[in-house]
């Protein structure tokens, strides 16, 4: 079954196209990390699932249901941490959660869930007098109510400090271990290419890649082997060798360091092209492409293009 | 836990099927907590209370007079047409503006609203949520300020009656209940707030000051432009002010505040000034008889005055239920207003 369908989905506002024909399937028990920069049109998908807005022309359909037709019936299985989203100054943490829980008739404890987050001991505090973070728990909390089939937030990881992020990426993979879908929206790919199975590369209003975190990474195929050698001296013919191997790209040189662009899997050709020159190798640590690479490679091929 | 309150939870627990009920519970819960409501409330009740305390701290109609008895008999429609008309036709709008103009817009500013359309509430859920929501805010301080003024009333020397009070209590609530739903839904028209009190300041001032001119300018352009006369431009005019609130609401209590052996007549005959025709009205439109009347002029004397003076019946569509239900469509038209701003817009 799958948890997200986006079959040519189309989104103009005046004359600006925010989403321009994307085709998106995302399978049941996934986290999928939906990805790409400022304005790239990820919060108006995510506002399309929740028919926050409605699309110029193409479908989408959550857990089998038409975001247009059956909206109550999604919201019923989903938990959401919206864009742009404010609380109820006036109300207490205790009462959102109490709002949320018979809004979805369901029978979870307050108190039990905002200790899951880290916000418990301020549940009788009205939530005007939250910190940012504390009302972005707040939220992520209503969104486990009734443990929901999926999970849509919108750039989770925003605006937490580096151990919020950290909690949200354990949230994550305990809620994506009980069953639930995971989709969620982001520009900091470094925060969360470590949840995610599948991710989806949106610019400009188009998908323009989709694949494992592994598979988008072979796709790349380079990585980066810095080298330190115990001697700097003559290495002119050692280097001329390792660029001579077929799955070196480029080599760089700096005092004793020595960067080697290379396929992912070239690394013991290239330390033995050293050794096989007689150069002693002291150290050598990898530096594989992150999220943040691949991204700006697809973004700027995508540059190239127009 | 004692039994009355495992029935409220047993209500509270049935009512939660509906869709509405809980987004109202939110809203009457968020709203209460509010001081400028607070102090909105008791601006209100006190001035609801002033004047029959005032009565009664005064001891307004004593003795057995016979001045004093026609006071303390005819005390009360006094009180009610002379203070509390003008009283709910001016103030009660603007104190349903303060309760209702930013429900929605407010929501949408500060970004609750994409949290409260996340969990399963349609939109219709959300717009009837807030209207009875924000119909409670403004009704329970209401209903205390009417009960208050009729135990005022009970207590001092002029006569209570519970039937005449009893429905003017409905229909102000009504009409209370018609401002808030037509503010929310201007509310949910517009993305910030003080737009929202701006249109609603304009829609209030129309309604309660200019309407009537309106009404009445079109009448004379219908006759001018279009040589449309006698009857026909009388029962436009007379519809077009009906289908206002506040005239409506006016013109309810006035006939039931009537003395006279007509009041649904001389209610509805009341809503003209000089400048109409009232025979045409009296005869063409209100199924009225018009003639001589017999009045008591000074020193004694009496003269004849042509006057409408007899009721054959005022027919169905200016009688006081049909007025009634002029008053109450103004829900609808404020739900299909707010069906086609709010709940078809991208948010």
């Amino acid at each position: 079954m799958t948890a997200i369908e986006l079959d040519g989905l189309r989104k103009e506002f005046d004359d600006v196209v925010a989403l321009d024909g994307v085709d998106l399937t995302v399978d049941d028990g996934e986290v999928f990390g939906f990805l790409g920069p400022n304005g790239a049109g990820k919060s108006t998908t995510i506002n399309i699932l929740l028919d926050f807005v409605r699309p110029t022309a193409g479908t989408a359909t959550v857990l089998g249901h038409d975001v247009r037709e059956e909206s109550e019936a999604i919201r019923e299985r989903i938990g959401v941490l919206p864009e742009g989203y404010g609380v109820y100054e006036r109300l207490t943490g205790r009462q959102h959660m109490k709002f949320v829980i018979e809004s979805k008739d369901a029978d979870d404890d307050p108190e039990e869930l905002l200790e899951r987050v880290g916000v418990a001991d301020a549940i009788d505090r009205r939530a005007g007098g939250y910190s940012k973070g504390m009302k972005q728990r707040l939220v992520l909390a209503m969104a486990l109510v009734d443990q929901p089939d999926l999970l849509i937030l919108d750039e989770p990881t925003t605006g937490l400090d580096p151990n919020g992020a950290r909690k949200m990426r354990e949230l994550i993979r305990e809620e994506n271990e009980r069953g639930a879908t995971i989709f969620f929206s982001s520009h900091i790919l470094s925060q969360v290419d470590a949840v995610c199975d599948t991710v989806g590369i949106l610019q400009d209003g188009k998908l323009i890649a989709k694949d494992s975190v592994e598979g988008l990474r072979e796709a790349q195929g380079e990585m980066n082997l810095v080298v330190t050698v115990g001697d700097a001296a003559n290495l002119d013919g050692t280097l001329d060798a390792v660029r001579g191997l077929a799955e070196v790209s480029s080599v760089a040189h700096s005092g004793d360091r020595i960067t080697v662009s290379c396929d992912s899997g070239a690394k013991m050709d290239v330390l033995n092209a050293f050794e096989d020159d007689g150069v002693a190798v002291d150290d050598f640590e990898t530096e594989e492409a992150s999220l943040e690479d691949l991204f700006s490679s697809y973004t700027e091929r995508e540059d190239v293009e127009v | 836990m004692s039994a009355e309150s495992g029935a409220l939870a047993d209500i509270d627990e049935r009512l939660r099927e509906f869709g509405w009920y809980t987004v109202s519970k939110k809203e009457f819960r968020d709203a209460i907590r509010s001081r400028g409501l607070w102090l909105l409330s008791l601006i209100f009740a006190t001035a609801f209370i002033a004047p029959v305390a005032i009565a009664l701290y005064t001891d307004f109609a004593a003795g057995g007079g016979i001045t004093a008895q026609a006071l303390q008999e005819q005390g009360m429609q006094l009180l009610l047409r002379g203070i509390y008309l003008n009283m709910v036709t001016l103030l009660l709008p603007i104190v349903a503006i303060f309760v209702g103009y930013a429900a929605i817009s407010k929501e949408r500013t500060s970004g609750s609203l994409k949290i409260l359309l996340s969990l399963p509430h349609s939109r219709r859920d959300v717009i009837v949520g807030k209207v009875l929501g924000r119909c409670a805010v403004l009704g329970v301080p209401l209903i205390i300020a009417l009960s208050l003024t009729a135990v005022f009333i009970t207590a001092s020397n002029i006569t209570f009656k519970p039937e005449l009070f009893g429905l003017f209590s409905l229909f102000t609530v009504m009409f209370a209940l018609v401002f808030v739903a037509i503010t929310v839904s201007i509310s949910g028209v517009f993305e910030k707030s003080s737009w929202s009190g701006v249109a609603n300041f304009i829609v209030y001032s129309y309604m309660t000051f200019l309407w009537n001119a309106g009404a009445n300018g079109i009448g004379s352009a219908l006759q001018d432009y279009l040589g449309v006369t006698g009857a026909l431009r009388w029962h436009t005019v007379i519809l077009l002010k009906l289908v206002n609130p506040n005239q409506a609401y006016k013109t309810l209590v006035d006939s039931l505040l009537s003395s006279g052996e007509t009041p649904v007549l001389s209610a509805r005959l009341g809503m003209f000034g000089r400048g109409a025709n009232q025979e045409v009205i009296c005869t063409g439109v209100l199924n009225g008889v018009w003639g001589n009347e017999t009045v008591q002029v000074l020193g004694g004397q009496t003269a004849q005055i042509p006057a409408c003076v007899e009721s054959n019946g005022v027919p169905f569509v200016y009688s006081d239920p049909a007025v009634f239900v002029f008053m109450t469509v103004w829900v609808g038209i404020a739900a299909a207003l707010s069906y086609y701003t709010f709940s078809l817009a991208d948010l």
